[in-house]
């Protein structure tokens, strides 16, 4: 199956691909100015102005963004009322059990290995990367999604597994109704 | 009669020699042996990682088995390469201030190459392809590519890469330490709580920090690695998989992101002589410095978001020690450098403009990891390329530029000039083209949603693994554009070797003149070496030594039959059991060589101490398997001599640790004892 870009990393690479460009600029600019003759006095009292805001400045926007990012956390809480698809890695496969369920179901995937550490990457049927949860012998890590879109679902490994790591691949099926 | 001076080297700031020390001859050698030495080692690895991008773009055909051999050199050798490299770098400002011993930083330098040398072979020879991070119990399911002994000599190999740098670090740590009056000291920390009124240099501070988190994490390192050697002969050792992970990320993550820090430590020095501003060191650059001591042991973890059984707590320590990780970067590092660079009629030479670029590879790579470290974000991105793209740019355009530039910065000094202006702008353009191209092609991958370590990429992705192999030929070819600089510089520092042109005042009519005059007579005077003291020991006056007899009786519990027998019930249990035994050998150790009288018997025995350090806890661990201790079982007589040779490991330890000092002691006491520790945590039974 082809990949596709998602949604939300789109929005991620954007705001990275702009903050890049910030950066570049001012790298820019600053080498421009390395060549012009400034006291350093001159240079302290408006670089540790300019220092102080800059630190409030990225102090804010951390405590939002983290802030908010802890309202998103992947990680499975509760679990009633879900349906429960045990996903087991192993040296080269994936088994999904039930390998199907219907669309809108809310769904709890019990991922863990046999062998090695593989790593559970879910595409939905566009070709989108939903996410991955890591799957470990001896360990279960739950993940819950609600997939409300039919299609087939396409799993690859993503944690480097040996040989077949880059085709170690399967597929989930929802199916309408 | 006619005063001498020798003018700064017509490469650097004019105002540059009112607080730029002449290079000793010891330390230029140091400083060119490694970076040389980690440079080749790069353009080596940097081949391999062509030839992996050229297959992911299906322009040549490498199967999958040569390719994760491939990819487990390139990641080990690259680190290893660049931490040889910038050992080097920071040895050559830090000796400056500190008396650093030539024959420790040999010993790391055997270590680290003749480790490097075992990866080399285990994978090349062996087909060894677990990944540099090797994550358990990956080695040992090889299906069918690499034999046992290729495991046993990768693990050789990472042990002496570690071993390597803990050695370093020790020396560093103890040295800073007893220049600037102990730990709180070097890490400015007096001069914070304004006890006194000079700081430390900033070198100094970076590297005391260096040391003491290096040594945390090649403890943790050591330790895993012990357990997997141990794997390598008797398969009836089992492991925790989750804390495995963790002590392997401790160790990988925490060695990567070291390597900027070392080179940074030694770019505050190399920056300034071609800003002619002297680095100030300020309170916040303290307090910067004081938070990334923490926050460099914490952040690791990030690599575990998707491992939804580590503990919550940890996963929101990491996500905020990730993001204010930034901070001390952002804030003083980075950014307190572009001040110095800002209207100070920079002096652009090769060296001064890699510097500069180098801090614009980490201002966007961080970003790029900083994104990658809020958890929700972490889920569409983990284990994508988007992580080889953010480490790839500040590795590729910081670590790597700002190693260039610190060879450059050495010969263009002893050349007195730099290289033409067409090359250097070539080189630029080269550099940052191609450098953020290829990064850049990995970063819209990652976007994509495509896996890191694919030997095949998914279908309709080759387009941009084609696009990526062009911009790293451009990449490559900038640095050798690069490196042909450096050797016609080379080549002319070299017929000038012995000589300097000097400045010369004719005392009776004032006239200045230029001679040549022998390069010797402007050797700087080394750092003194403060004179061995017997009381320089990990336990000071009979408080402390009281203490010590005390911790031993306690610990003495550990042998108490019961205790003994309580233990066997579980492999985890009976590990530590042996920690105690281990602990009560320690502490016993510390405290018999901190009575004055034995301390003064034993005398100066440092090299013996970090031989000691490292061997008799790394031995213990070993002989810890099934294979020696499932027999002993019911021999009781055998059994009591085993537990006590645990015991005598520590005795060893204790008595190494208190050569190296009151904080190398202590500290390397306390991280032998929580090596054994962690190997009970990570052991299950087989
Ligand atoms: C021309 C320059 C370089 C090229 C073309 C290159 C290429 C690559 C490629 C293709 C990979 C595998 C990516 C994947 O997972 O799909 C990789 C991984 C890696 N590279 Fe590079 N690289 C270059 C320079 C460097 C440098 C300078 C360093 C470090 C100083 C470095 C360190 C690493 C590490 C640590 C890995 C991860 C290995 C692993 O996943 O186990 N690379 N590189
Ligand atoms: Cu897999």
């Amino acid at each position: 199956m082809s990949l596709h870009y998602g949604g939300p990393q789109i929005a991620i690479g954007v705001v990275f691909a702009l903050l890049a460009l910030v950066f570049a600029t001012a790298f820019l600019v600053i080498a421009v100015q390395a060549g012009s003759d400034v006291g350093f006095e001159r240079v302290h009292d408006v670089g540790y102005w300019l220092r102080r805001r800059w630190l409030a400045l990225l102090v804010v926007v951390g405590v939002v963004v983290v802030g908010i990012s802890l309202f998103d956390l992947p990680y499975a809480s509760g679990g009633a009322g879900r349906t429960v698809v045990k996903v087991t890695g192993g040296q080269f496969f994936w088994s999904l059990q039930p390998a199907q369920v219907s669309a809108g179901t809310r769904v709890r995937f019990d991922v863990t290995s046999v062998d090695v550490n593989h790593g559970f990457g879910l595409y939905d049927p566009h070709g989108h990367l939903i996410g991955s949860v890591q799957a470990m012998p001896g360990y279960h890590n739950k993940l819950d999604l609600t997939l409300s879109e039919a299609g087939v679902y396409w799993i690859r490994c993503f944690e480097y597994c040996g040989l077949n790591h880059s085709t170690m691949e399967s597929s989930f099926k929802v199916t309408r109704g | 009669m006619a005063s001498v001076t020798a003018p700064a080297p017509s490469a650097l700031h004019p105002r540059a020699a009112a607080f730029t020390e002449g290079a000793r001859s010891v330390e230029r050698r140091i400083g060119l042996l490694f970076a040389a030495t980690g440079t080749v080692l790069i353009l080596l690895m940097g081949v391999l990682g062509l030839i992996m991008r050229l297959t992911q773009a299906n322009v040549i055909d490498v199967s999958p088995a040569w390719f994760y051999r491939l990819l487990t050199l390139h990641g080990m050798g690259m680190i290893t390469g660049a931490l040889i490299a910038a050992m080097g770098a920071l040895w050559y400002v830090l000796h400056e201030s500190v008396p650093l011993r030539v024959g420790h930083m040999l010993a790391s330098y055997a270590l680290t190459v003749v480790g490097a040398v075992c990866v080399l072979v285990a994978t090349l020879v062996g087909g060894f392809g677990a990944g540099w991070t090797f994550l358990p119990p990956l080695s040992f399911y090889p299906a069918g590519q690499w034999p046992v002994w290729s495991e046993s000599l990768f693990f050789v190999g990472m042990l002496l890469v570690g071993g390597g740098f803990f050695v370093y670090c020790i020396d560093v740590l103890r040295q800073t330490t007893n220049t600037f009056g102990g730990l709180t000291g070097a890490l400015g920390w007096r001069f914070l709580a304004e006890h006194e009124a000079q700081p430390p240099p900033a070198s100094v501070i970076a590297a005391t920090v260096i040391a003491f988190d290096g040594l945390l994490a090649m403890s943790a390192g050591m330790t895993i690695g012990l357990g997997l050697l141990g794997r390598t002969y008797d398969s009836g050792v089992g492991f925790d998989l989750l804390v495995s992970k963790n002590l392997v990320y401790f160790f990988g993550h925490t060695i990567a992101n070291l390597l900027i820090y070392l080179v940074a430590g030694a770019v505050y020095v190399l920056l300034p002589r071609y800003a002619g501003r002297p680095y100030e060191v300020t309170k916040v650059f303290v307090a910067g410095w004081g938070v990334a001591l923490v926050l460099i042991v914490t952040v690791y973890s990030h690599h575990l978001y998707m491992d939804f059984v580590q503990p919550r707590w940890a996963q929101i320590v990491s996500e905020i020690s990730s993001y204010a990780s930034a901070l001390p970067v952002a804030v003083v590092t980075v950014y307190s450098m572009t001040m110095l660079v800002w209207g100070s009629r920079y002096r652009w030479t090769l060296a001064s403009t890699l510097l500069y670029l180098g801090l614009m590879g980490w201002a966007i790579g961080g970003t790029g990891a900083v994104i990658d470290s809020i958890i929700p974000f972490n889920f569409r991105l983990h284990n994508t390329v988007w992580v080889v793209a953010h480490f790839h740019t500040y590795l590729m355009l910081t670590v790597v530029v700002w190693l260039l530039a610190f060879i450059a910065h050495l010969l263009e000094r002893d050349a007195g000039r730099t290289s033409s202006r067409l090359a250097r702008t070539w080189t630029v353009m080269l550099l940052l083209v191609g450098g953020f191209g290829l990064t850049g092609t990995w970063f819209v991958e990652g976007v994509l949603g495509v896996p890191r370590r694919y030997a095949i990429q998914p279908p309709g992705t080759a387009g941009y693994s084609l696009v990526g192999s062009i911009f790293g030929i451009l990449f490559a070819l900038g640095v050798l554009a690069c490196v042909a600089q450096l050797v016609s510089l080379g080549r002319a520092a070299w017929a000038g070797r012995h000589y300097v042109v000097a400045e010369r005042v004719d005392s009776w009519t004032g006239t200045h003149y230029g001679a040549r005059v022998e390069r010797d007579t402007f050797e700087r005077p080394a750092v003194e070496t403060a004179p061995w003291r017997p009381w320089d020991v990990p336990l000071a006056g009979p408080v402390q030594i009281w203490f010590g007899a005390a911790a031993c009786v306690v610990a003495l519990a550990s042998f108490f039959p019961q205790i003994v027998s309580a233990s066997e019930s579980s492999v985890r249990y009976h590990h530590l059991d042996h920690a105690g035994h281990f602990f009560l050998g320690v502490v016993a150790g510390l405290t018999i060589a901190s009575l004055p009288a034995v301390s003064r018997r034993l005398g100066d025995r440092s090299s013996l101490g970090l031989a000691g350090v490292m061997l008799a806890p790394s031995a213990m661990m070993l002989v810890m398997v099934p294979r020696f201790y499932e027999p002993l079982e019911h021999h009781s007589f055998e059994h009591a001599l085993y537990h006590l040779a645990m015991a005598g490991f520590g005795l060893v330890t204790g008595l190494a640790a208190s050569r190296l000092g009151r904080v190398g002691g202590r500290l390397s006491a306390f991280l032998s004892v929580g090596m054994v520790l962690l190997f009970a945590a990570a052991m299950k039974g087989g």
